[in-house]
Order: structure tokens, then sequence, then C-alpha cells
């Protein structure tokens, strides 16, 4: 058996790049491997000569599945890098142990009966070093994923973080937005019956508004309603004679930035979830 | 001259088609075992982390579910089609799981190298035109689970860039 997989390492590690570009003209118009018809062919070949190479380091290594790394995680990242898909690049690998096998078999390496019998043996070591690689690329390949998500939402992680979306319970921001509306509460009072106008002081409402759609998505819209529903009480009670529009258009526009941005909080809330299984 | 030629090359393809149908049958009837090395395997290996803590039952189920579709992968005129819609399903199921790929990847493997085992262990490749049998045998069994680890690969791709969605709704 020795002997064999020796004879087999032999034939990988001198055709190396025959098999390798019989590979890339494989690889290159196969239509489960679509990334990697666009790509250099010289680079193609590369990645191939370098994974038939790794058959002679595997067979020596004391810890195989060690060495398979050092191939597995510069093609992960290769294919990271180049945006080709993880299913593309594992049927890729499948064509690399493919051509190989199909190499070997061309050139009559199992012919007699005892070469056949000794195929199986070798056939199953192939595998083994198919299985390593494929694992150690897959899990490679999500970890540069998880990286990559991790960078761009880093803000978003803080702001979750922070305790805001998908906390509900948060007493503090109960009692901060609580005490905002209290406040706009009393401001309306001030200008509507002391001061007899309805100049816009409306705007501070988006405090609270804003601040209740960002802790609680799309359950904060009873803010902007309770903000609208006041403004317009408040009008009819101490504003009687001057035109309800301007205040009603205001009221209308609490309940839709309220609603715009408690809708895409949401998103953001999923977005987290998915950080988070793939930070898990 | 054509016709030995293709009279040779029929009776290998009857013949492999024959030591194929006894793998297959092998692994129907021998289903529970072969499940129940392969969870005791999934549930102490360390690439397989995910697995430790699911109810064996559970597992079981998965295996024995999985060595049934595979065997009518083996018979189907077009695998590929099939592994798409059967393993399709199956992706989902340890996606939702929340079983990151490589896990449920390596998950597969072991089911394959269990399946070979137990065929090994029951000496099904005696002699030598059995070896040669079991060569090209063992090459279709490598060829479906190609399809089925594609299929995988990709159910899980597009159920991640589903989520992704959320995303670009964001930005």
């Amino acid at each position: 058996m020795q002997s064999y997989a020796a004879k087999l390492i032999d034939l990988i590690e001198s055709k190396s790049q025959n098999i390798a570009r019989q590979w890339a003209d494989d690889v290159m118009q196969h239509p489960r491997t679509p990334s990697f018809h666009g790509l250099a062919k010289s680079v193609v070949i590369e990645q191939g000569v370098d994974f038939y190479k790794l058959f002679r380091r595997m067979s020596m290594a004391e810890n195989p599945y060690e060495e398979a790394k050092t191939f597995s995680w510069k093609y992960a990242e290769k294919i990271y890098d180049e945006k080709i898909p993880l299913r593309e690049a594992l049927y890729a690998l499948m064509l690399m142990r493919r051509n190989l096998w199909l190499y070997a078999e061309f050139q009559g390496m199992f012919f007699t009966a005892l070469e056949k019998q000794q195929a199986v043996e070798s056939l199953n070591r192939t595998i083994l070093l198919f299985d390593y690689v494929s694992y150690q690329v897959a899990e490679k390949y999500e970890e540069l994923m998880r990286e990559h998500v991790n960078k761009i939402f880093s803000s978003a992680r803080n702001f979750m973080e922070r305790g805001c979306l998908g906390r509900g319970k948060n007493l503090f921001q109960r009692a901060l937005i609580g005490g905002l509306v209290f406040l706009a509460f009393v401001l309306t009072y001030y200008c509507h019956a002391v001061g007899r106008t309805s100049v816009v002081f409306t705007h501070l409402f988006y405090i609270p508004i804003v601040l209740a759609a960002v802790c609680w998505g799309k359950k904060s819209m009873v803010v902007p309603v309770i903000l609208g529903l006041m403004l317009l009480c408040s009008h009819a009670v101490f504003l009687k004679g001057i035109p309800y529009a301007e205040d009603m258009i205001r009221a209308a526009m609490f309940i839709v930035v309220g609603f715009v941005i408690g809708w895409l909080m949401e998103d953001i809330r999923k977005v987290w979830q998915l950080f988070d299984s793939l930070k898990g | 001259m054509a016709y030995p030629l293709l009279f040779i090359a029929f009776e290998r393809e009857k013949a492999m088609k024959a030591f194929i149908a006894k793998l297959v049958d092998l692994t129907e009837k021998n289903a529970d075992k072969i499940a129940r090395q392969w969870a005791k395997d999934v549930q102490t290996n360390w690439k397989t982390y995910s697995y430790h803590e699911a109810p064996e039952e559970k597992i079981l189920r998965e295996a024995r579910e999985f060595y049934g579709n595979f065997q009518k992968m083996f018979f189907d005129e077009s695998p590929y089609d099939l592994a798409r819609e059967i393993f399709g399903r199956y992706a989902e199921e340890r996606y939702r799981e929340g079983i990151p790929l490589h896990e449920a990847l390596y998950a597969l493997i072991l089911m394959r190298r269990h399946m070979w085992l137990y065929a090994e262990f029951q000496s099904l490749f005696n002699d030598e035109l059995e070896h040669r049998q079991a060569v090209e045998s063992l090459s279709r069994t490598i060829l479906m689970f190609d399809y089925i680890i594609y299929s995988v690969a990709n159910t899980f791709w597009k159920l991640m860039k589903l989520e992704r969605t959320a995303q670009s709704n964001v930005h």
C-alpha cells in the first residue's frame, strides 16, 4: 500500500501542472462554477498546482489535518477575496479530486486486479484529504464572512449592545421617553394656553418620537399617536378660531416619521440577529 | 469486433449495478445500525460540535431519513435534480436549527464514512472482482455525495442571502 500510495503521489506531484491545467479547463466552463469563468487561467492553474502539491506534504506530515490547513486557509481567503460563493468553491474542489482521479485512471494506474484492490485504499485516502480540505475551507470561509459582517455592522453592534433595540423592558428607556413626552405636554400647554401661539415648537416632539422608534421599533407607534392626539386636542381647547390644517399636518408627520424609523429599526434588528447567529 | 466490446461493457455495467444494488441493499437493511454508529460519532466529534447537545432520537431520525433518501438517488435517472430537491429540504432544516455549514458538511462526510465502513466491516468487497467493482461504486457514491454537498451548500447560501435582504433594506 505504501509503495502504491508513493506511486500515486509521485504521479500527482510530477504531473501537477497537467492535472491543474485539465482542472482549470473544466472549472472555467462548468455550469456549477460560473464565478471561475472570468478568472485568469494562470491564477486558476496556480491554485490547482498548490492543491496537488499538498498531497506530498500531507503524506509526510505527522499531523495531516494541520498540514491541510496550509492550502485550505489560503484557498478560502483567495476565494472569499474574489467574491466566489462557497458552494462554487466546494464544487471546484470536487472537480480537483475528479480530475486527479481521471488523470490517474487515464495513465493506466489501476489496471491489474491487485492495483484495483490498492486503488480502493488509495481512493479512500484521497477522499479523506478532500474531507479535511472541504471542512477547513467551509470553516474558514464562514469565519471570513463573520469578520466581514462584524466590520460592517460594528456600529450597529455597539448600538445594540448599549441596550437599545429588542430590550423593551429597559426601565431607563421608558423613564426617559416618558419624561420627554411629559415635557412635550407641558410645552404644548405653555405655548397654546399661555402664549396663544402654534409656532413651530413641535419640532422638539421628534426627539421622543425618534428615540422611541430606535428603542422599540414598530411598537413605538404609540408615542407619535399620543403626541399627535395631544396636539390636536390642545389646539381644539386653547386655539379656537385658528385653522387646524397646520397641526393636522404636524400630527400626521409624527406618525409617518415614527413609522419609518420604527420599520427601519426592525430591519436593523433582523441584521443584528443574523450577525448574532454568525457570531455564535 | 464492436459487438464483443459492447458485450463486455454491458456485462461490466450490469455487474456494477448489481454491486451497487448489494451496497444499497445492505445500507437499507442496516440503516438503523449505521445511523446509530454515525450518531455516536457525530455526538463526540469535535468537528460537529453543534450536534453534541442535540437529542439522540432527533439525530437518529436525521440519519435514517438521509440513508433512505440516499438510496433513492442511486437509482434515479437524474440524481442531481433529486439531490437538489431532497437535500435542499435537509439543508433548510439544519439551517433553521442553527448548525453552521461546515459542521453540516462534516456530518454528511461522516455519514458517507459510516456507510462505507459498515460495508467494509461486512466484508462486502472480498474477492478480486468485487474490489474492481468497489472502486467503481465508491466513485459513484462519492459522485452522489458531491451532488448532495453542493445542494446543501447552495441552499445554505440562498437562505443566508434571504437574511441578507434585511441588510440591503437598511442600506
